[in-house]
């Protein structure tokens, strides 16, 4: 990626030839920059021969971190994709760290993660920065996936290559247009993607998860993982808190300054006291009741947050509930949104959840709210 | 022939001069009949003359900073009105009749009685033990970890005991330096009463708060509070309890309140939130009470669904 002023780098990714010769497959967080401000920067390529040359956009797969771009000549032999091989088998990813040249990283198929839409196959070799959008190959030199990102030490993860053969499949078809407003794409993308996330969270049978009282939406999905999240209180606390904290593991990579969106935290807290009186027991439960999305956004990325609070009778018992929305000034019809329910009417004991979905239509995460709260029991 | 008085603006107490003799004169040498040491007094400023008809004249005698009279500048005038206010350097002067009455004796504030609020130390010291007391008491309500009284102790004089004490001896100097005169007895029932209501002002505000599930009341009971009632608690108090005039009571009474409320309600997030500030954490409304009074119904979760569908978008900053 080079800046047109200076026509020098800005970053660097890796690619590889696919299709029919004059295409490229990278990741798009790679090249996120240059497509939101084709009038700062643009991308070219340096070929194994020295030549060199501007490239375009074909095709995006936004939630799978993919970008298709495409050039008038072809660069050389397309590579050849091939599924998953065992779990355990050696793999190969290869790529341009920190631009010192190509060189490939040794390590084994960890399998895939999740059984979700944004399966990542996890690779126990060294990703470094650079190397994103470059191939991963098996033993005969196939391409199985594309480096995506690393959580350092040797745990690293690899796209699958099969959203690759979609989007190429999709480019050929579809005449993708580069001139409209492409962050109107990475909006109806990944709104897309979460839309459909929502449905299949909607058709799941969620099993139950129990907190004192009440049974709670638990592992609603495979892509949820909870953890004990209690904290350590002092000997001297007159009080109980038993906390819960259930979250997905999906990051959409969206742009430079908005970071990563597509996160679905819940978390239950469960306050409770023999010994407190009511006062003190209320003053606590306030005290503990308090915004928890963690998104430290500007107001160049996101508007205000828009609220409102009910009392909601859920599983027999009542709530005071509030929720919040708040809206992404270059992204149509993209919203953050904050769920929180905190039960009243009992002087020494109160159940608190936070529901929190980022990057998601406000709409369709009315229905997820609606079965969460549906979901709820208590046990009297 | 009337009998005339010259009354000399002092801070204080007034100073009062028999005008006897047909000519007095004013200034700041030490052979005027009136010696007015200012800095801004000529040595011989001005003369007084009562001519025989019962009319007074006025003659400036300085170069700099010349007399007023009403206001204007004047180098003799001859009157038979009274009072004659007269302006010599930045030392103001009335020539004034003898008989003419004045204003009805402003009764003490309480006089003493045990009655009284203001009356009796008796008051102060039960107001201030009442602070005490509520200070201990938010200090327990808020133990959610052991309780010990030590701690409570210590809570109540280091914040209640401090605060009180820092605004106590901060407004009593100011107000030896307004009326001259030291009124603790009274001041400390004024600072604990203010106290009191603070606090029950803010509890009325949580109230309120949760019965509405809004944050109108308490923005309305705290800005009301800064911009009003402590205003107005002020003003009353120069004006009642330390007998100042009714404007200079009032424009005190501003002056005073101006940095005890601007910068609380500039941090304020009440003001934020007012404002619709940007922010990046949601202001939601979390408050919790375990009276749990409130006017909003209690509604089902599909006609919570329903009717969160109409919540506003948020709104851009600019």
């Amino acid at each position: 990626m080079l800046n047109r002023e200076t026509g020098k780098k800005s970053s660097i990714g890796s690619g590889f030839v696919v299709g029919d010769g004059r295409q490229v497959a990278t990741n798009y967080h790679v090249i996120g920059q240059v497509i939101l401000e084709p009038d700062e920067f643009y991308i070219s390529y340096l070929g194994k021969d020295g030549r060199e040359g501007e490239m375009k956009l074909l095709g995006l797969d936004v939630a799978h971190d993919l970008a298709l771009l495409g050039v008038e000549e072809p660069l050389g032999e397309p590579m050849k994709t091939s599924p998953l091989p065992p779990r355990g088998a050696p793999i190969f990813a290869m790529g341009n760290p920190l631009d010192l040249g190509l060189t490939i990283a040794v390590g084994t198929n960890g399998g895939i993660l999740n059984q979700t839409d944004d399966s990542r196959i996890l690779f126990s070799g060294s990703l470094n920065p650079g190397m994103s959008g470059g191939p991963t190959f098996n033993e005969q030199g196939e391409v199985i996936g594309i480096n995506v990102a690393t959580a350092r030490n040797s745990i690293s993860f690899i796209v699958p290559s099969r959203f690759l053969t979609e989007l190429v499949e999709r480019a050929a078809t579809a005449d993708f247009d580069g001139s409209e407003d492409l962050r109107k794409e990475v909006a109806r993308q990944v709104l897309a993607y979460e839309n459909r996330y929502f449905q299949q969270l909607l058709a799941a049978d969620w099993p139950g998860l129990d907190l004192r009282q009440f049974t709670l939406p638990g592992i609603i999905s495979p892509t949820v993982r909870c953890w004990d999240n209690s904290a350590r209180l002092s000997t001297a606390a007159r009080y109980r808190r038993l906390q819960i904290r259930c979250g997905n593991q999906n990051h959409i990579y969206l742009d430079e300054e908005n970071k990563f969106v597509g996160n679905l935290v819940y978390e239950y807290y469960w306050l409770e006291s023999d010994a407190l009186n009511p006062t003190q027991f209320y003053n606590l439960y306030e005290y503990l009741n308090k915004d928890q999305i963690d998104s430290k956004l500007d107001r160049d990325i996101v508007s205000n947050f828009s609220c409102g609070t009910w009392f909601v009778d859920i599983a027999t018992q009542e709530f005071k509930t509030n929720l919040c929305r708040r809206e992404y000034v270059e992204y149509p019809g993209m919203s953050d949104v904050l769920f929180t329910a905190a039960m009243t009417g009992y002087k020494d004991r109160g159940l608190f959840i936070t529901l929190t979905a980022t990057g998601v239509d406000y709409e369709a995460s009315l229905p997820l709210i609606q079965k969460f709260l549906e979901q709820v029991q208590w046990r009297p | 022939m009337a009998s005339l008085i010259l009354e000399i603006a002092t801070r204080g107490l007034h100073r009062y001069q028999g005008l006897e003799k047909p000519v007095t004169t004013v200034g700041r040498a030490l052979d005027n009949d009136v010696i007015l040491s200012d800095p801004t007094v000529a040595p011989y400023h001005a003369r007084i003359v009562r001519h025989d008809d019962g009319r007074i004249e006025i003659v400036n005698l300085a170069e700099v900073n010349p007399t007023r009279v009403g206001g204007k500048r004047i180098d003799a005038l001859l009157t038979a009105e009274l009072p004659i206010e007269l302006e010599i350097g930045r030392v103001q002067l009335q020539v004034l009749d003898r008989d003419q009455p004045v204003a009805a004796t402003r009764p003490l504030a309480g006089n003493g009685r045990r009655s009284h609020l203001f009356g009796h130390a008796y008051w102060a010291i039960l107001l201030v033990l009442a602070c005490l007391a509520l200070g201990g008491l938010e200090f327990y309500q808020s133990a959610y970890n052991s309780f010990r009284w030590s701690d409570l102790l210590k809570y109540v004089m280091r914040e209640t005991m401090l605060s009180l004490g820092a605004l106590i001896l901060s407004l009593a100097i100011l107000e030896r330096l307004l009326v001259h005169r030291w009124e603790i007895r009274q001041l400390v029932t004024a600072v604990a009463l203010t106290f009191l209501l603070y606090h029950a002002t803010g509890w009325l505000a949580d109230t309120l708060d949760y019965l509405f599930s809004a944050n109108w009341p308490g923005t309305l009971l705290y800005f009301g509070w800064y911009l009003l009632a402590v205003p107005c608690a002020i003003a009353l108090y120069l004006i009642h309890i330390s007998h100042l005039r009714q404007g200079r009571g009032i424009l005190l009474a501003i002056l005073i309140a101006s940095p005890i409320a601007v910068p609380g309600l500039l941090q304020s997030p009440r003001l934020h939130a007012l404002l619709d500030d940007f922010s990046s954490s949601a202001r939601y409304h979390n408050q919790l009470s375990a009276m749990n009074l409130h006017f909003a119904p209690r509604v089902s979760i599909e006609t919570f669904i329903d009717e969160a569908k109409h919540l506003d978008a948020g709104q851009f900053a600019n």
